[in-house]
């Protein structure tokens, strides 16, 4: 009987221990706040960021985090902002938002950081509140429409074109091509989407242009998360009739839908907008993603896209072959750190709002040609308005237009 | 020194806090409460709202799983129906939280209630099935939610945080203000729930656990007290909505998946079942686990430089492995821990 309670103890300690250093792990190191003027040198500059690696997009969460990641060692490595370094203070958040929220507050109120690079639609909706109340600037993978108009959200910003700019693009292009084919009358549209407000977020705009247009109103299928077999789903969009299906989702389950649409024997034109038109869709794809249609805001092509794929080849970056999505994370970065830098040469202190301020007046920021420059002001904060398409050719991404805008 | 029971009164055995010294740890824990805020900086009164908010929570579904036996992997859905519900009243109609907050636990009762129809028919396995229909059917309606005018998330106007006419934001910053709230929430939960185990009703819910059939022998309304039971747990679950969705002001579907039921259960399984202050454990437990992963990973990545690699994957398996140890070694739960500490303090060194 002793031996049994002593043994039920351990545990109990342990326990109580854990609890103990939960409640002391990272109080005590209170930074001092980030500051100081123009002056070279000084405490490192500190950077919040949330990644998905392990979580429903962590396939194209991986490589765009490696991106940002390289993008400050990069910069580090030239000498940093102004002689100051730069400390990427980030987490795995798994695409919970209630994670982000915590890991937000953490390195907002106990590190400090003064600007932040998000990631999902769903989190960085729900942080919009606290960004304008603690003034952070915050860049995120998600380009929703929704965080662009800065009288509602002052500290967001958008560094691609919004997802309902990317989605009528898209539509734009199905439109030529559907003339160019020298086809009669209009196309029908359907959109394959990922059931979460990432999916959903463009579709209103989308179809509020495709009636503009003549075009019956799209079909909207959600794809279920972690589906294995998207069958029923591309029967749905085969009974419809559709000519071009808009996959708005992450590579995995646009790859999923592409093959099964081969074996199927289902014949439309697929159309990815950013998170699915990248190198992993066709690694996952193979032969079958020939001919899929991308609008890719971030082209690898671009000569500031060299220094970043170069640096990665030096240092041995494993991204997964996904070269757009690295450079998309690389570029999102360094726009945000165009900013710092710009502040700081303008001799202001470094604080959020000074940031915002510098990023909505400063012109033109150049990404050396992986999009358009990017443009912020004081009235529209979706820093660019366009993007080139893309076609799997031979296996690889072809533009095959120039840059075109939604409006 | 205590060293038996002995009363030599009726309201001396019928106390909930007989002995001083349980008397005593409440105060102690209360002036704690108390003064935790004016020390706490946002990111642990973040956390502090956090595991008030779950503790609600977990404590509405203890008194279905851990008291009354039923089980329930719908409560991701009625916490949802609560967050949603008090969401459309403060940003359509402008209603204050004062108002809000229980029309929304009240109207998560009622449907709490509705899903408990077939708990009267099922049991076990095939009851659990039928809330997780529950759990489908709401997010279903949620993430179709054109049908009830509502777009991908809802923002509450800041407006509605006040109570009787008094802005929250008077008193400080959101999450000092709302610490108030919640806290003061639980406080009042955990006072009930506690209560309600020494009514008729709670002896009822009990005795439906131990033994349904016993249980309608000796005239227990098994209709009538399992739907109590639905509704009473999905009250607080609603109240723990609610909050949440005031406390973030802005609500997605996405916060209420099925991953948030089986969460709950993991916290009332780890916290222990049928036990109020189990619950808070458990609540307690599970949210700080990351937390205290990932500042772990912190103080040691000096010397570990690739934990930061390896520290997401860590915190998926943390999760399960919590689970497994505690099934295994505690199945009772943390509170059983604290009650082997307790035991081992008071009976030493006789201890057996």
């Amino acid at each position: 009987m002793r031996n049994e309670r002593r043994r039920f103890n351990l545990p109990a300690l342990m326990l109580a221990l854990a609890m103990l250093l939960a409640a002391c792990g990272g109080q005590p190191q209170q930074p001092p706040a980030a500051g100081g003027g123009a002056t070279t040198g000084g405490p490192p500059i500190k950077i919040g960021a949330i990644f998905d690696l392990t979580g429903a997009t962590a396939d194209v969460g991986t490589p765009y985090s490696k991106g940002q990641i390289a993008f400050v060692d990069w910069k580090n490595a030239n000498g940093g902002v102004a002689g100051r370094q730069l400390q990427l203070i980030s987490q795995d958040y798994a695409y919970e938002v209630p994670r982000a929220e915590e890991l937000y507050t953490q390195f907002v109120t106990q590190d400090g950081v003064i600007v932040f690079s998000g990631w999902g639609t769903g989190d960085t909706e729900a942080l919009k509140g606290k960004i304008t109340a603690d003034k952070i600037p915050f860049i995120s993978a998600s380009y929703s429409a929704a965080l662009a108009n800065p009288a509602e959200t002052p500290y967001n910003f958008l560094v691609a074109p919004t997802y309902s700019d990317q989605l009528i693009i898209a539509m734009k292009w199905a439109l030529d091509d559907w003339k160019a084919k020298g086809k009669s009358g209009t196309p029908k549209f359907a959109y394959l989407i990922n059931d979460s407000p990432f999916g959903r977020s463009p579709l209103a705009d989308g179809t509020a242009f495709a009636t503009a247009n003549g075009i019956e109103t799209p079909l909207e299928v959600p794809s279920p998360r972690g589906a294995t077999d998207l069958t029923p789903q591309l029967t749905q969009i085969r009974d419809y009739g559709a000519n071009y299906v808009f996959l708005q989702n992450v590579s995995s389950p646009a790859a999923l839908a592409i093959k099964n649409a081969k074996s199927l024997g289902l014949d439309v034109q697929f159309v990815c907008l950013n998170w699915c038109a990248n190198e992993l869709l066709i690694k996952l794809a193979g032969a079958d993603a020939e001919g899929v249609v991308g609008a890719i805001p971030f082209s690898p092509e671009g000569e500031g896209a060299k220094v970043a794929l170069e640096f990665a080849k030096e240092k041995g970056i494993d991204y997964g072959g996904a070269d757009s999505t690295f450079v998309q994370g690389w570029t999102a970065m360094s726009i945000l750190v165009t900013g710092i830098e710009r502040t700081l040469k303008d001799g202001k202190e470094l604080t959020g709002e000074n940031i915002k301020n510098t990023l909505e007046t400063m012109g033109p920021i150049e990404t050396g040609g992986v999009t358009p420059p990017v443009v912020f002001s004081t009235t529209d904060h979706a820093g660019v308005k366009a993007l080139r398409m893309f076609r799997v050719e031979n296996g690889k991404w072809v533009a095959i237009t120039d840059f075109i805008s939604a409006k | 020194m205590q060293s038996g029971t002995f009363h030599t009164s009726y309201a001396g055995d019928m106390a909930l806090r007989p002995y001083w010294v349980q008397r005593l740890r409440i105060a102690l824990v209360l002036i704690a409460v108390l003064t935790f805020p004016w020390f706490a900086d946002r990111y642990w009164l973040n956390l502090a709202n956090t595991i008030a908010i779950a503790a609600i929570g977990a404590i509405g579904l203890n008194i279905l799983v851990g008291y009354t036996g039923q089980i329930s992997i719908g409560h991701g859905g009625f916490l949802a129906v609560g967050a949603y519900t008090a969401g459309l009243l403060a940003a359509r109609l402008d209603a204050p939280m004062w108002v809000t907050i229980p029309v929304a636990s009240g109207f998560t009762a009622l449907v709490g209630a509705f899903f408990g129809l077939p708990s009267v028919r099922l049991k076990g396995l095939y009851l659990a099935i039928a809330t997780l229909a529950a759990q489908e059917i709401i997010i279903w309606l949620l993430t179709h939610g054109k049908l009830l005018g509502i777009g991908e998330s809802l923002t509450l106007p800041q407006a509605a945080n006040n109570l009787f006419g008094f802005p929250l934001s008077a008193l400080g910053n959101n999450d000092f203000a709302f610490y108030w709230v919640t806290v003061g929430f639980l406080i009042l939960t955990v006072v009930f729930v506690s209560n309600l185990f020494r009514s008729r009703t709670g002896r009822a819910f009990v005795a439906i656990r131990d033994q349904d059939i016993a249980a309608q022998v000796i005239g227990v309304d098994l209709f009538r007290y399992k739907l109590l039971a639905f509704a009473t747990s999905s009250f607080f679950a609603g109240l723990a909505g609610a909050l949440t969705a005031h406390y973030r002001s802005i609500i997605s579907w996405e916060r209420f998946t099925i991953d948030t039921s089986i969460l709950y259960l993991a916290m009332i399984i780890i916290g222990g079942l049928g036990s109020v202050s189990g619950s808070i454990y458990g609540a307690a437990f599970m949210t700080l686990l990351p937390a205290l992963l990932s500042n772990l990973a912190r103080a040691i990545s000096g010397v570990v430089p690739d934990i930061n690699t390896y520290l997401p994957y860590i915190q998926q398996g943390a999760f399960g492995l919590a689970i497994v140890l505690f099934l295994i070694f505690e199945p009772e739960g943390i509170v059983k821990m604290w009650r082997n500490v307790k035991d081992y303090f008071r009976l030493w060194p006789f201890s057996y």
